[in-house]
C-alpha cells in the first residue's frame, strides 16, 4: 500500500520533469509531439531510473524480500514436480537431524530438570586397581557412603540413591514399579516444590530404618490417582512395608534421570531397611547405592576430585582396620574417587548406545550434506538453463547484488518447505526412532521442544545458503553477451565443474555411510551368531519375590524344589531347575582355591551356577568331557563340580581337568572333584574375557536361590503367563512370582549393534538413492545441453556406442573417484568407532569391495538411462534447432 | 563539434546539488537546470542519476520534500535543504577547498 503510493509518486514526478522538459523544447520553436519525443530520449530510461530510486531510497528491504519471495512462489508453483522432490529431499535431511538431534541432547546435553546448579552437581564414581585393572564403578556400599560424607570437605552436599524395580500395592493390584530411595540430601540438589503435600525430610531419613514416608511421582499420581488430592495420608504397600503418601512430586521431576521414571520416591534409609531389615552403618559389602554429590562454591573440580580420592583411601583404611596387611592392600589396590557428570552417559561407564547416537548424529548431519548437495545441483542445473532470462535482467539494470539475493530467497524458499516437512518427519518417524536409542521416556511432540525447533531452523537456514550459493556465485560470472547471443547452448564449463565436484562430494559421502552400515551389519551378524553357551529362545527365568515372607532357608530351598516340580507339570514345558545365577542379570561367587595356584581371583571371573540333575539340558549348555549331574550328587555325597572349558585351561593347563580338586568357599573345605567339563558361556558381556563358570549340584548348593530356569518347547514369551498362573498358587502370603522370558534379559545386550546397524543402513540407503537422484538428473540434463555437440558427432559419423560411452564415462569417473576417496575417509572415521563394533576391524575388505560393487551398479545404472537417451539423438532435429 | 560539457568528477554530484538546494527550495527539473545556468552549461547532471541522487540525499537525511505546485500550476515535488544537511553542505565545501589548494599546490611546482 505505500509502496504503491511511493510509485504513484515518483511516476508523478518523473511525468513533470519530461513535460516540464518539453515545454522547454516547444519555447525553442519545436512542435509538442517532436518535443515531448526528445524530452524522454534526453531523460534516458525511465524504468531504469525508476528503479534506481526505488533503491536509493531503500523501499523497505522487507518489501524487496517479500517480492522475491512472491516470485520465488510463483516459479516453483510453475514447476510442482521440482517444488515436490527438492522440497521432500530436504524434508528428510532436516527432519533425520532433528531427530537425532533430539536424541543426543536427551542422552548427552540436556540437564535433569529442576536441577540447580547443574554444572556443579557430579556422579561419584570409586576406581580400585586389581589384577593390575583399573575398575571404575558406580554403585558402592552405605558404610563407604558414610565414610565419604564423614572424611570429604569440598562438597556441600553428598547424597545417596537408589532405583529399584519393587512390587507396589496388594494382592491383584501389585505391580513392579521404579522406586527411588532418596537421601533428603539428593531432594535438596533440586529446586522441586512439590506439586501437593510436601517431601521428605532429613529426619526422616535416618539410618537404620528411616521413616515409612512416600512422595508419588506426578505422573504416577495423574495415572493412578487420577490426580486426586485425597491421596495425601493413603496408605501404599510398597515391597515389605506399608507408606504414608505425604506429597506429590512436581510435573516433570524425574531426579537425576537415568533409566526408567520413578513413580514412587521414599527416604533412602527406608528403602534400605525395606530391602534387607538389617544395620547397614557398618556394611561393606552389599554394592547398590549410587552417590551424587555437589561441589561447595568455589571449589575446582580438581581440588573437589583429590579429595574425594583422600576420603576414598581413609574409607578403604577404615575397613581393613585391625589388618595387619591394611597398608599394603590399600596401596596395591590404589582406591581412587571420579566426578563425572550428572548425565551416565557422558561418565566413564557410558553405554555403547550413548557413543552409537552420537555417531548416528554424524551420519545425520552428513545425510543433510548430502541433501543439500543434490539440491544446490538441481538448482545449478537450473539457473544454466535460466542463463538468458538472468542475463536479461542484468542487461535491464538489476543489479547483481539485487539478483544474488533473489536466488537465496528462492532456495531459503525451498528450504523452509523443507524445513516444515522435516519437522514432520521428526515428529513422525522420530518416535520410531527415539525407541531404539531412549529408555522409556515421555514422549514429547517435537513441537513443543524448543531445541529442536532451534536446531531444524538451523539446519534450513544451512541448507538454503548451501544449496543457494552456487547458483548464486554461478550468476555472478555469467558473461552478458555469450548468454544473450548463443541462446545457452554452450556447456559452461565452470558450471559443469562445479556439478562434478558436487557430485563426487555426494558419491564420497555415500561410500562413507554404506561402509558404516556394512561395518554394522556385518558385526550384529556375529552378535547373532556368536554361542553363548545356553540357549536363550526356549528359556523362561522366574524370579521369587518374598515380599516380607520370613522363609528359614530349608523352607525356601523346599518351596523352590516344589516350585521346579510344579513348573515340570505345566504342558510345554521341558524341564526346569533352580539357578542362584543368570547370565547378564544375577551372579553367584565363593572364593576358589586349587593347589599350585596363588590366588585364582586374579585369573579372571569366576562365577558359581548351581542346578539339579535337569539344569544341563535345561539351560542347553554341551557337557563336552565326562559328565553332569546324576542322581547320586546329593547333600552328604561326595562334592563334585562341572568346570567351563576356559576355567579347566586356565586353572590346569596342559592337564586333564577331570578329577582335579577344588576347594570352594575356603582353603580348608574339602575336594570337589571335576567330574566334567562344559562348554563356555558368556555371563558379563558378549565381548569380555576370562569369563569362566563353574557348575555344582544344587542339592550341594545348600542355600536358597530365588530364581528358576524352566525350559519350553517352542518359544518362551508364549508359556510365561501359564507357567506363572501355575506357579503363584504355591507361593505364602504376599509373596509372587515373576515369569519373564529369558530373551529379554540378553536381548538388550545387543542393543547397541542393533539401532547402529539399523539407522546406518537406513540412512546408507538414504543417502544412496539420493546420489543416484542426484547423478541421474545431472547426467540427464547434461545430455539435454549437449544435445547438439552430440548431433554434430553423430552427423560426423561417430557411431552411437562412442557416444553412449562417452557419457557413461563421465558419469563413472565421478563414481569411481568418489569410491576411492569415501574408502579412505571411511578407513580413518570406522578405526575411531572401532571399539563400538564386535569382531569386526574397521577395514573389513568384504565390506569396502561390496560398498564399491553397489556404488558402480548405481552409478552404472543411473547414467545408463539417461547416456541411452543420448545415443538415441536425431541429429537432424537438433542440428536445426536452436 | 566538441562538447562544451565537463564530466562531473566522482563524488561531487551530492555537493552541487546540496548547494543549489541550500539557496530555495527547487523540483528536480528546476535543480538541475540551475546548476546548468550557472556553471554557464560546463556542468549538467545527466538525466539518469538525478532523481536517484535525489531520493538518495532525502534518505539520508540532507534534504526533505514536499508536493507542491509549480509555476504553471502542476503538481510537482519540492526539495529543501535540512539543518542536517546544511553541515553536511558545509563539511564537503570545506572538504573540496581543501583538495583544490592541495591540487593547486602540486601543480604549482615547476
Amino acid at each position: 500500500m505505500r509502496r504503491a503510493e511511493l510509485d504513484q509518486e515518483l511516476e508523478a514526478e518523473l511525468e513533470f520533469h519530461i513535460a516540464r522538459e518539453a515545454e522547454e523544447y516547444e519555447r525553442q520553436g519545436v512542435p509538442a509531439a517532436e518535443a515531448r519525443r526528445r524530452a524522454r530520449l534526453a531523460f534516458g530510461g525511465p524504468e531504469r531510473v525508476k528503479e534506481e530510486s526505488r533503491d536509493a531510497r531503500g523501499t523497505a528491504l522487507l518489501e524487496s524480500v517479500l517480492q522475491d519471495t512472491r516470485y520465488a512462489l510463483r516459479g516453483l508453483r510453475a514447476k510442482p514436480a521440482f517444488a515436490v522432490g527438492v522440497g521432500l529431499t530436504l524434508a528428510l535431511g532436516i527432519g533425520a537431524n532433528a531427530t537425532m538431534f533430539g536424541i543426543v541432547d536427551r542422552l548427552l546435553f540436556r540437564p535433569p530438570a529442576y536441577l540447580r546448579d547443574a554444572g556443579r552437581v557430579h556422579r561419584v564414581y570409586l576406581a580400585q586397581t586389581f589384577a593390575r585393572t583399573e575398575y571404575t564403578e558406580r554403585y558402592t556400599s552405605v558404610a563407604r557412603y558414610l565414610d565419604l560424607k564423614r572424611w570429604t570437605h569440598a562438597f556441600s552436599s553428598v547424597a545417596a540413591f537408589a532405583t529399584w524395580h519393587i512390587a507396589v500395592g496388594d494382592g491383584d493390584a501389585t505391580r513392579e514399579l521404579p522406586v527411588l530411595g532418596a537421601t533428603a540430601a539428593y531432594l535438596g540438589l533440586f529446586d522441586a516444590r512439590p506439586a501437593l503435600g510436601r517431601l521428605f525430610t532429613a529426619s526422616e531419613d535416618s539410618l537404620p530404618m528411616g521413616a515409612p514416608v512416600a512422595v508419588l511421582g506426578y505422573a504416577y499420581w495423574q495415572a493412578v490417582f487420577g490426580g486426586r488430592s485425597d491421596v495425601l495420608g493413603r496408605q501404599v504397600r510398597i515391597g515389605r512395608l506399608p507408606y504414608t503418601v505425604v506429597g506429590v512430586a512436581p510435573e516433570g521431576f524425574v531426579g537425576l534421570g537415568d533409566g526408567d521414571v520413578p513413580a514412587i520416591y521414599i527416604p533412602f534409609a527406608s528403602f534400605a531397611w525395606n530391602a534387607r531389615p538389617e544395620d547397614h552403618t557398618a556394611d561393606y559389602h552389599w554394592q547398590w547405592l549410587e552417590i551424587a554429590a555437589q561441589r561447595a562454591p568455589g571449589v575446582t573440580l580438581a581440588t573437589a576430585t583429590a579429595d574425594l580420592t583422600s576420603g576414598a583411601e581413609r574409607s578403604w583404611t577404615a575397613r581393613y582396620a585391625g589388618d595387619p596387611r591394611a597398608a599394603a592392600l590399600v596401596r596395591a589396590a590404589r582406591p581412587r574417587g571420579v566426578l563425572g557428570p550428572v548425565r551416565v552417559q557422558r561418565g566413564p561407564l557410558a553405554d555403547p548406545e550413548a557413543r552409537v547416537a552420537v555417531w548416528v548424529a554424524g551420519v545425520a548431519v552428513i545425510v543433510l550434506l548430502i541433501t543439500c548437495a543434490n539440491v544446490a545441483n538441481l538448482l545449478l542445473a537450473r539457473a544454466v538453463t535460466r542463463r538468458r532470462e538472468i542475463a536479461l535482467r542484468l542487461a535491464l539494470g538489476s543489479s547483481r547484488s539485487r539478483l544474488v539475493r533473489q536466488l537465496i530467497t528462492e532456495s531459503l524458499v525451498l528450504a523452509v518447505l523443507g524445513g516444515i516437512g522435516g519437522l514432520a518427519v521428526a515428529q513422525w518417524g522420530g518416535s520410531l526412532i527415539r525407541a531404539l536409542f531412549l529408555p522409556a521416556d515421555a514422549a514429547t511432540p517435537v513441537l513443543a521442544d524448543a531445541r529442536t525447533v532451534a536446531i531444524t531452523l538451523l539446519a534450513t537456514v544451512t541448507a538454503a545458503l548451501v544449496t543457494g550459493l552456487a547458483p548464486a556465485l554461478h550468476a555472478l560470472r555469467s558473461d552478458l553477451a555469450r548468454a544473450l547471443g548463443a541462446g545457452g547452448r554452450d556447456t559452461d564449463a565452470r558450471a559443469s565443474r562445479t556439478r562434478t565436484l558436487l557430485l563426487t562430494f555426494q558419491a564420497t559421502l555415500s561410500v562413507v555411510l554404506l561402509v558404516g552400515a556394512g561395518l554394522f551389519v556385518r558385526s550384529l551378524e556375529r552378535v547373532r551368531a556368536l554361542r553363548l553357551g545356553y540357549d536363550v529362545d526356549p528359556v523362561l527365568v522366574v524370579t521369587l519375590n518374598k515380599r516380607g515372607l520370613r522363609l528359614s532357608p530349608p523352607e525356601q530351598i523346599a518351596l523352590e524344589h516344589g516350585l521346579a516340580e510344579a513348573a515340570g507339570t505345566v504342558p510345554g514345558v521341558v524341564s526346569a531347575t533352580p539357578a542362584p545365577t543368570i547370565p547378564f542379570w544375577a551372579y553367584e561367587g565363593r572364593p576358589l582355591f586349587v593347589a599350585g595356584i596363588d590366588s585364582v581371583d586374579l585369573l579372571g571371573g569366576f562365577v558359581l551356577q548351581a542346578g539339579n540333575s535337569e539344569y544341563f539340558q535345561t539351560v542347553g549348555t554341551r557337557i563336552v568331557r565326562g559328565r553332569g549331574f546324576g542322581r547320586g550328587d546329593r547333600a552328604g555325597a561326595p562334592l563334585v563340580v562341572v568346570v567351563s572349558e576356559g576355567m579347566g585351561r586356565t586353572l590346569w593347563p596342559g592337564r586333564d581337568p577331570i578329577g582335579q580338586c577344588l576347594r570352594i568357599g575356603a582353603d580348608t573345605a574339602p575336594c570337589a572333584t571335576v567330574v566334567g567339563v562344559a562348554e563356555d558361556t558368556r555371563t558379563e558381556s558378549l565381548n569380555g574375557q576370562h569369563q569362566y563358570t563353574y557348575y555344582i549340584p544344587i542339592e550341594q548348593y545348600s542355600s536358597p536361590t530365588s530364581m528358576l530356569l524352566v525350559r519350553v518347547a517352542g518359544r518362551a514369551d508364549q508359556h510365561a503367563e501359564t507357567v506363572r498362573k501355575r506357579l503363584q498358587p504355591l507361593m505364602p502370603g504376599a509373596a509372587y512370582v515373576k515369569v519373564v522370558p529369558f530373551e529379554s534379559i540378553v536381548d538388550p545386550q545387543m542393543r547397541s549393534w542393533q539401532s547402529g546397524a539399523t539407522m546406518f543402513v537406513a540412512f546408507g540407503a538414504l543417502a544412496l538413492s539420493l546420489a543416484a537422484v542426484g547423478l541421474y538428473s545431472v547426467i540427464a540434463y547434461g545430455v539435454i545441453q549437449r544435445r547438439r555437440e552430440l548431433g554434430i558427432r553423430i552427423a560426423l559419423g561417430a557411431p552411437r556406442g562412442n557416444v553412449l560411452g562417452l557419457v557413461v564415462r563421465g558419469g563413472l569417473q565421478v563414481v569411481v573417484i568418489g569410491i576411492c576417496l569415501g574408502s579412505v575417509i571411511a578407513a580413518g572415521a570406522a578405526k575411531r568407532a572401532e571399539p563400538l563394533l564386535f569382531h569386526e576391524s574397521a577395514t573389513d575388505p568384504a565390506v569396502y569391495a561390496g560398498v564399491a560393487g553397489v556404488l558402480l551398479l548405481v552409478g552404472l545404472v543411473a547414467t545408463c538411462v539417461p547416456a541411452f537417451a543420448a545415443a538415441r539423438v536425431d541429429p537432424n532435429v537438433t542440428l536445426r534447432a536452436d | 563539434m566538441t562538447d562544451p560539457r565537463l564530466d562531473l568528477p566522482q563524488g561531487t554530484l551530492d555537493l552541487l546539488m546540496l548547494k543549489a538546494l541550500s539557496l530555495a527550495p527547487m523540483h528536480g527539473w528546476a535543480l538541475s537546470e540551475r546548476i546548468r545556468q550557472v556553471s554557464h552549461a560546463a556542468l549538467q547532471i545527466p538525466q539518469g542519476s538525478l532523481y536517484p541522487a535525489l531520493h538518495r540525499l532525502e534518505r539520508r537525511g540532507w534534504i526533505t520534500s514536499h508536493w507542491g505546485a509549480s509555476d504553471n500550476n502542476r503538481k510537482a515535488k519540492y526539495y529543501e535543504l535540512t539543518r542536517v544537511g546544511r553541515r553536511q553542505l558545509a563539511a564537503e565545501a570545506h572538504q573540496w577547498a581543501r583538495l583544490i589548494s592541495a591540487v593547486g599546490l602540486v601543480l604549482d611546482l615547476t
